[in-house]
C-alpha cells in the first residue's frame, strides 16, 4: 500500500545548526525540526555559530541560518564557511523576510543552497531541510567512495609491482599482458634453513623475520627497479628487462644480489644472536621467457614461464649460505663486471647432466658504483 | 493592567493559532515563547532607544529587525509595522523621526503584553 500522503515521507534524522539572535525564533525552529526527527544545535549570534562550526563542524548536516544578527552577522557566516574547505559544501538555508529579497538573492550568489521566508511555515521548512540533508548525504557518499577508491589504488600500488601497476595503465598494457617473449634476468633468492626454522619458530618469531626479511630485500628490488614476480614465504622471484626495457638487466640483476647480500650478512647475523640459523642463497640466470597474464578470470598475476625461470629456481636451490650462483650463459654476460669463482659439477634437479655455475664474490670496483 | 484592553486591536488571533497548530496544540509552550519574547524585547527597545541617542541607524537595524521578527511570529501586527518602519529608515540611514516611532513602539509593545496576558488566559483562542 502506498503512502496516503506524499509529503509525510519519512525524514531523515540529521543534526541543524540554527544560527539566529531572536531566543523566540530560536525556540520555534528548535522546536519544529525536533517534531522532524532532528537533533538541533543553538547559537544566538554570527560568532557563536562559526564556533560550533569549527569545533563539531563534521558533525553539523545543515546550516539554518538568520542574517541581521549582533556580532558577525549571517552574512559574514556564510562568506566565513565558504572559505573554509572543510564547511564549504555543508547546506546553508537562509532565513529572510520575503520583503528582503536583495539579501537572499546576495546569499544565493554567495553560496546559499536555499532560503526559507519568515515566518516560517512548517512546509517548506521541512521540505528544504529534506532536500539540503538529501544533498548532503548524496555528496557524502560520493566523498566516501572517491575515498574508497583511493584508498584501494594506493592499496593495489602495494600489493603490485610498481612497473606492473604503471603497465596495466599504459598505452601498450593490453598488449603486454596478453602475452610476448623477451630475454629477461630472472634472479631467485630464499633462505637456507627456513623450513626447519618454520617448523620450531613461534608464529610471532616467524612472522618478525619475514617481515625483517620482505623489508630489506623489498627495499633492494624497489632501489634496482627489479619486477618482484611474487614471494612466497622466504623465496622471491625478481626478474629485470620486463614490462620496462632496462639495457644493463643483467648487471642490475647482479648488483641487486650483492646488495641483497651485504643486507643479509648483518640480518643473519642479528637473527644468529637470537638462535636463529638461516642463511641466505641466490640464483641468477639470464635467457628468453614468456611473459603476461597468468592465472584465471577473477586472479591474474604478471608472470613469466620458461626454462630461464626453471634455470635460476634450480641454482638457488643449489646456492650455499651467502652463495650467489650465475649461470654459465649469465655469467658470460657479466663476467667483466663481477669476480666469480666457479662451482663444478652442480646436479639440478631436472637436468640430464652436471652444470658449471658462477659464485659471485663481489662486483669489479667499476661495476660496483653504479 | 487595564482591565479592558482591546486585544484584537494588539493580536491577530489568526497568527497565534496557526503558531498553536505549528507547534502541535500546544499552549503551554506558546507561553514559553511568549515569556520570552517578553524578557527580550526591552532589551530590543532599549538598544534602539541608544541607537537612536547615539545617532548611529546602522545600531539601529538589528535591534529594530529582531523585534519586527519576533512581533510578526506571536502575531503582533502593529508593533511588528512600527518596528519595519524603524528597520527601513534605518537601512536607509535616516534617523528623522525614529524618536517618535520608538515612542510609539513602546506604548505599543504596553499593549501587547497587556493583550498577550489576556491572550493566555484564553490559552491563546482569542476569537
Amino acid at each position: 500500500m502506498s503512502d496516503p500522503a506524499p509529503n509525510a515521507a519519512p525524514t531523515m534524522p540529521g543534526r541543524v545548526l540554527v544560527a539566529d539572535d531572536s531566543a523566540v525564533n530560536r525556540m520555534v525552529l528548535g522546536r519544529l525540526l525536533a517534531g522532524l526527527g532532528h537533533d538541533v544545535v543553538e547559537a544566538s549570534d554570527g560568532t557563536q555559530a562559526l564556533e560550533i562550526l569549527g569545533g563539531a563542524g563534521d558533525r553539523i548536516d545543515i546550516v539554518l541560518l538568520d542574517l541581521v544578527m549582533p556580532g558577525k552577522d549571517g552574512f559574514e557566516v556564510l562568506a566565513t564557511m565558504k572559505a573554509d574547505a572543510a564547511l564549504a559544501t555543508l547546506p546553508v538555508i537562509v532565513i529572510s523576510d520575503l520583503d528582503d529579497l536583495d539579501s537572499i538573492v546576495r546569499c544565493v550568489e554567495m553560496g546559499a543552497t536555499d532560503f526559507l521566508p519568515r515566518p516560517i511555515k512548517p512546509t517548506l521548512l521541512r521540505a528544504r531541510v529534506d532536500a539540503s540533508l538529501a544533498d548532503k548525504r548524496l555528496r557524502d557518499q560520493v566523498h566516501s567512495l572517491l575515498s574508497m577508491v583511493e584508498r584501494q589504488r594506493t592499496e593495489l600500488a602495494r600489493f603490485l609491482s610498481p612497473q606492473v601497476a604503471a603497465l596495466v595503465s599504459s598505452s601498450d598494457g593490453e598488449q603486454l599482458l596478453a602475452g610476448h617473449r623477451r630475454a629477461i634476468t630472472a634472479v631467485f633468492c630464499d633462505l637456507r634453513g627456513f623450513t626447519s626454522f618454520t617448523e620450531t619458530a613461534e608464529p610471532e618469531e616467524l612472522l618478525g623475520v619475514l617481515r625483517e626479511y620482505h623489508g630489506a630485500m623489498g627495499r633492494r628490488i624497489v632501489e634496482h627497479e627489479g619486477t618482484l614476480e611474487h614471494f612466497a614465504g622466504d623465496g622471491m622471484f625478481v626478474f629485470f628487462n620486463d614490462p620496462v626495457v632496462q639495457d644493463d638487466h643483467m648487471l642490475r640483476g647482479v648488483r641487486m644480489a650483492v646488495a641483497m647480500r651485504d643486507d643479509m650478512a648483518g640480518l643473519t647475523a642479528a637473527w644468529r644472536k637470537r638462535g636463529y640459523e638461516l642463511g641466505f642463497g641466490v640464483g641468477i640466470a639470464v635467457g628468453h621467457a614468456t611473459l603476461g597474464r597468468i592465472g584465471f578470470e577473477g586472479r591474474h598475476d604478471y608472470g613469466a614461464l620458461g626454462n630461464v625461470v626453471v634455470l635460476a629456481s634450480r641454482l638457488s636451490s643449489q646456492a650455499l649460505p651467502g652463495q650467489i650462483l650465475l649461470s654459465q650463459r649469465a655469467f658470460a654476460t657479466v663476467e667483466e663486471a663481477v669476480i666469480a669463482e666457479p662451482v663444478e659439477g652442480l646436479v639440478l634437479k631436472g637436468m640430464s647432466h652436471p652444470v658449471t655455475a658462477w659464485n659471485v664474490t663481489a662486483l669489479t670496483e667499476e661495476s660496483a658504483v653504479a | 493592567m487595564s482591565p479592558d484592553v482591546d486585544v484584537s486591536r494588539h493580536l491577530d488571533g489568526e497568527v497565534l493559532r496557526a503558531l498553536i497548530d505549528m507547534v502541535g496544540d500546544d499552549p503551554e509552550f506558546v507561553g514559553e515563547l511568549v515569556d520570552t519574547f517578553i524578557a527580550d524585547s526591552p532589551a530590543q527597545l532599549a538598544a534602539i532607544r541608544s541607537a537612536i541617542a547615539a545617532g548611529s541607524p546602522e545600531e539601529l537595524v538589528r535591534p529594530a529587525h529582531t523585534l519586527k521578527g519576533n512581533s510578526v511570529n506571536l502575531g503582533a501586527p502593529a508593533l511588528a509595522a512600527i518596528c519595519r518602519d524603524l528597520e527601513a529608515q534605518a537601512r536607509a540611514g535616516s534617523l528623522d523621526g525614529a524618536a517618535d516611532r520608538l515612542t510609539a513602539a513602546e506604548a505599543e509593545y504596553r499593549d501587547v503584553v497587556e493583550a498577550l496576558g489576556v491572550a493566555r488566559q484564553r490559552r491563546w483562542r482569542i476569537e
